[in-house]
């Protein structure tokens, strides 16, 4: 028999979780529609489900005292993109994610945690270096985003933890950022790329490039960002970055697109981003 | 003197829809009602050899062929159609069979549960077996053989999904002997029609009832009838109420969608590049079993000279079975795709002419009088040069056209012209509908009047009530029009074919002013109006002569679009449209149909992609399917310019299909524009135009 488990507090919903192999349902923007079974029945889970949506103490954002910003993991997109503690950025990617109503219920937890290639969220956490907490009765631990996603669904949580908090390092950088879906709102996303950059006296101070949609978690290399910071910027050679990306696109063909132009697309925005930081915006 | 129709009424249900208590079918309560849930074939074309039922529980039952009354036959037009497949299925989804039961849940499981063994035979997928043909000639084809020269070329066009806001529904129970259907729907006498044909009982013992219903485009033209022959043939076994609500996976997938079509155009020219004549051939998909797709087909071939008129004329088509979901009616039901194919070819013979677009087009526009290319006649005045323009004016299409010519502007600007035939084809409103109107006079003077005209949210309901207010002169709560009821309404035919205002408002009108001649204040009265056609439309079904149409509504279409060159993706930057739909009865309710129809036209040109994937679409979701939402359109400037229409009720003509016809090939013109490369094909997805830029033509 599947149990609908509903914590009042999270010390009950970490103990619920010791003893169930749960989902954890928070918005269940994700959950509902992949549990959905036809109109006027219930979802069909297959697995107990704990409710933490109503965990008040998951529901903020603050600045801690290192100056990262906070969010409770039950904290919904509308109510991070209106805070005033969150980075510019972010809220731009949150805009363009689903529709209003959506973003009303919907959590970045969640978004983290769901694992989808296409998890517009992912793209600025994997970027900025965001990291995600996990608790359970045995304590916490910090996970940067980039690690604790694995694949295409697939997280490094264990059966007894759940993500509790997500901690935002705000970056001195100029941002490049650009969704393509299938048309211009309420669309999942066929491909997207964010840059990041910081120039100082002409020589590449931080220079940071993140890709969704392209391939089964967000393409960022730091083994290729790393050679690039130090260089002077007018050198930048655009054909040798893109050179240097291309390998690690591999896009597929879905219902969505097809993986030549989402390669292609990918390429083109790079090149777009490039431009952009050799025009030395904010030098 | 015409009413001015300028000052638009409230919608009549405008209160119930927007506060959310119109009660549509699913939201119908019923004791004891059952669940029916389809088992589908999972093979595209094979032999069923034996459906295999788990053993069922008391109360649940599976019905299929065998349980069939009368007749195996769903009536469709051409009725191939069977209510349940007995040997053979004919594509992946076919209902082999009903579950039903008192508990969805456990329905759903033991569909799950049934499995048919099946002699699988070699599906095809192509346009290649045809099942219709249909041809015409109209002048001397022989004078093709002199032409100094030939061009040629072929035009596709894709799949489209109706995306009703409510899927499709239908509820039966048995009213004593009596059979009652609600559903959502377009056709109560179809769906009559239908249950008596496979039950063969008389037309007493079925009633059909319209709940309010969540828009239809054509899909629940004929879909409907084949899920109420099923439900007949199960609740004559069963006697329980029974209810059947797809959810919207299921809609997509395996309800009926626009036929794809190709058309091979060749345009003969003589040494001086005039056009001698053009022969056309269209080919349409119509899936796994005819339905309708002959009259599609009709339609289709009708058109394809659009608005154009050629001394020399040699027009055929074909209907293709494929083992694929069948094909029946969307908005337009066939014209769309050769009007899109048709307008794009005059602009690609014009460039390869060298020639303005703009003057190729108007040389060959169709006049008043000119013979059809079905050798019947445009009888009523044509003003499309006035539409063209208002149409030009509006959009300063001369200036942009010129200006987004130079090269990379990555900005373009398209016209197109269009013309829709209103009403069913040729004579079929005499021959075929033979509508009847009832309409009657209690003692306190109250007129009631009845039709079969669904409104599925494009305002037929007040249209219709105006018309009847209007011509008695009466106040309007004077007058009582409801939603149809089969038991009290004479069939005034289909809501389809943009008939509904030109020959049932017609209809409305007439028998309005009958009334109003006899009318005794405190006396009963009744009238029963019989639609009587124009004498002179002769039309011959066989050979494809004659007047094809009633009456004509035409229109342009001006879209402006920019295309990003980063990331291939289109903005609509401006549409400005003209129409002559005869006389505009209601201003606002007629912005509904002809925005709306451009919305769902410029979906149809570049959003929305259907693809096909050993038989079944790959896009089954809302999310997969994208329908343009208002960020993705512009604002839309749209005129009607007076015309009125001898025929109609107060001039009026047919207007919903019209104001589909012309968004494709407006928006693909533009593209060429922008692009600078020819588009033969929608719809044109940022994939396809990437690859246009990247390997050309």
């Amino acid at each position: 028999m599947i149990k609908q488990l509903v914590p009042a507090n999270l010390k009950e919903a970490l103990e619920m979780l010791s003893k169930h192999n749960c989902y954890i349902m928070s918005g269940g923007t994700d959950l509902m529609v992949q549990k959905h079974v036809s109109t006027g029945l219930l979802p069909s889970f297959d697995k107990d489900v704990i409710y933490v949506m109503n965990l008040k103490e998951l529901d903020y954002v603050k600045k801690d005292d290192n100056g990262n910003i906070r969010i409770g993991a039950a904290t919904r997109f509308t109510d991070i993109e209106r805070s005033p503690l969150v980075p510019e950025i972010y809220k731009i990617v949150i805009k363009e994610i689903a529709s209003n109503n959506i973003r009303n219920m919907a959590t970045m937890a969640g978004n983290i945690a769901n694992a989808s290639p296409a998890g517009d969220s992912l793209v600025p956490l994997v970027l900025n270096d965001a990291s995600v907490i996990l608790s359970s009765v045995n304590g916490n631990r910090e996970v940067l985003v980039r690690d604790f996603v694995l694949g295409v669904r697939k997280i490094d949580r264990k059966q007894n933890e759940m993500i509790t908090e997500i901690v935002l390092k705000p970056q001195e950088l100029n941002y490049f950022y650009r969704k393509v879906g299938a048309r211009k709102a309420e669309s999942i996303t066929k491909v997207s790329l964010m840059g990041g950059y910081k120039i100082e006296n002409g020589i590449i101070k931080d220079l940071r490039i993140a890709f969704g949609s392209v391939s089964i978690k967000v393409v960022r290399s730091l083994e290729n960002e790393n050679k690039y910071i130090g260089q002077k910027v007018k050198e930048l050679n655009i054909d040798s970055v893109i050179e240097d990306y291309s390998p690690l696109v591999t896009p597929i063909t879905d219902q969505r697109s097809n993986k030549e132009y989402r390669h292609k697309v990918a390429m083109n925005l790079l090149r777009k981003f490039l431009e952009e930081v050799k025009g030395g915006r904010n030098e | 003197m015409l009413p001015n129709y300028k000052t638009s009424v409230k919608k009549v249900d405008n209160e119930e829809k927007m506060s959310g208590m119109a009660i549509f079918t699913g939201d119908i309560r019923m004791d004891n009602a059952h669940f029916a849930i389809p088992v589908r074939s999972t093979v595209s074309y094979g032999k069923l050899l034996k459906i295999n039922v788990p053993s069922l529980p008391k109360g649940y039952y599976f019905i299929s062929a065998k349980d069939i009354v009368k007749e195996n036959v769903c009536n469709i037009i051409a009725s191939d159609w069977p209510v349940f497949p007995d040997k053979e299925v004919h594509y992946k989804g076919e209902t082999i069979g009903l579950i039903v039961g008192p508990d969805k849940k456990i329905c759903i499981d033991l569909a799950s549960m049934t499995h048919a063994d099946y002699k699988e035979l070699e599906p095809v997928f192509e346009m290649k077996n045809s099942y219709v043909h249909k041809e015409f000639k109209k002048g001397n084809p022989e004078v093709f053989k002199k032409a100094s020269k030939v061009y040629s070329e072929s035009f596709e066009t894709g799949y489209q999904e109706q995306v009703y806001l409510e899927p499709q529904g239908m509820l039966i129970w048995m009213d004593g002997n009596k059979i009652t259907i609600k559903a959502s729907m377009q056709c109560p006498f179809y769906i009559k029609k239908a249950v008596t044909r496979t039950l063969g009982c008389s037309e007493d013992k079925v009633r059909v009832i319209q709940p309010a219903v969540g828009g239809a485009f054509g899909g629940k033209e004929h879909y409907p009838s084949l899920m109420a022959a099923q439900l007949a043939t199960a609740i004559v076994k069963i006697k329980k109420p029974i209810k059947m609500i797809f959810d919207r996976k299921e809609d997509i997938t395996f309800t009926t969608k626009r036929h794809p079509s190709k058309t091979d155009i060749s345009a003969y020219l003589d040494d001086k590049n005039n056009i001698l004549g053009v022969k056309i051939h269209v080919g349409i998909d119509g899936g796994a079993y005819i339905g309708c797709s002959m009259v599609v087909l009709a339609r289709a071939l009708i058109a394809a000279t659009n608005a154009y008129t050629f001394e020399n004329v040699d027009i055929s088509g074909d209907a293709y079975c494929t083992n694929k979901v069948p094909s029946a009616a969307f908005r337009g039901f066939g014209s769309p795709q050769s009007i899109f194919a048709i307008e794009m070819f005059i602009n690609h013979l014009a460039d390869f002419l060298h020639v303005n677009h703009y003057e190729l087009r108007n040389k060959y526009l169709v006049k008043t009088g000119d013979i059809t290319s079905t050798n019947g006649v445009f009888r009523d005045p044509i003003i499309l040069d006035k539409l063209i323009n208002r149409a030009m004016e509006m959009s300063d299409y001369q200036r942009k056209k010129k200006e987004y010519s130079k090269p990379n502007s990555y900005r373009g600007i398209g016209m197109s012209y269009f013309l829709h035939g209103c009403g069913f084809t040729g004579s079929g409103e005499s021959t075929i509908i033979n509508a009847q109107l009832r309409i009657k006079k209690d003692k306190n003077d109250i007129v009631t009047f009845y039709t079969s005209q669904v409104d599925f949210g494009q305002g037929n309901r007040t249209t219709l009530k105006r018309i009847v207010v209007d011509t008695l002169g009466i106040p309007e709560d004077h007058v009582i029009y409801g939603a149809p009821d089969t038991d009290e309404t004479l069939s005034t035919g289909p809501t389809a074919a943009s008939r509904t205002i030109i020959i049932v408002g017609g209809l409305a009108a007439k028998a309005a002013r009958h009334l109003k001649e006899i009318w005794k204040d405190g006396e009963e009265q009744e009238i029963i109006e019989p639609y009587v056609g124009p004498s002179y439309i002769k039309w011959d079904d066989d050979t494809m002569q004659g007047d094809a149409y009633p009456g004509y509504a035409w229109g342009v279409n001006v879209i402006e679009i920019s295309v990003d060159p980063i990331t291939y993706e289109v903005t609509i930057e401006g549409c400005w449209s003209t129409y002559d739909v005869g006389h505009a009865i209601d201003e606002r309710i007629l912005i509904g149909q002809a925005d709306g129809g451009l919305a769902q036209a410029i979906g149809w040109a570049y959003l929305e992609k259907e693809e096909m994937e050993n038989g079944v679409f790959k896009q089954r979701t809302l999310s997969d399917y994208v329908i343009p939402t208002m960020m993705d359109l512009s604002k839309m400037e749209t005129e009607f310019i007076d015309n009125p229409f001898p025929y109609g009720a107060f001039g009026a003509k047919g207007a919903g299909e019209l104001t589909f016809a012309g968004g494709a090939p407006a928006f693909c013109a533009a593209l060429e524009q922008a692009i600078n490369r020819k588009v033969n094909k929608i719809p044109a997805t940022p994939e396809f135009i990437m690859e246009l830029i990247e390997h050309g033509n």
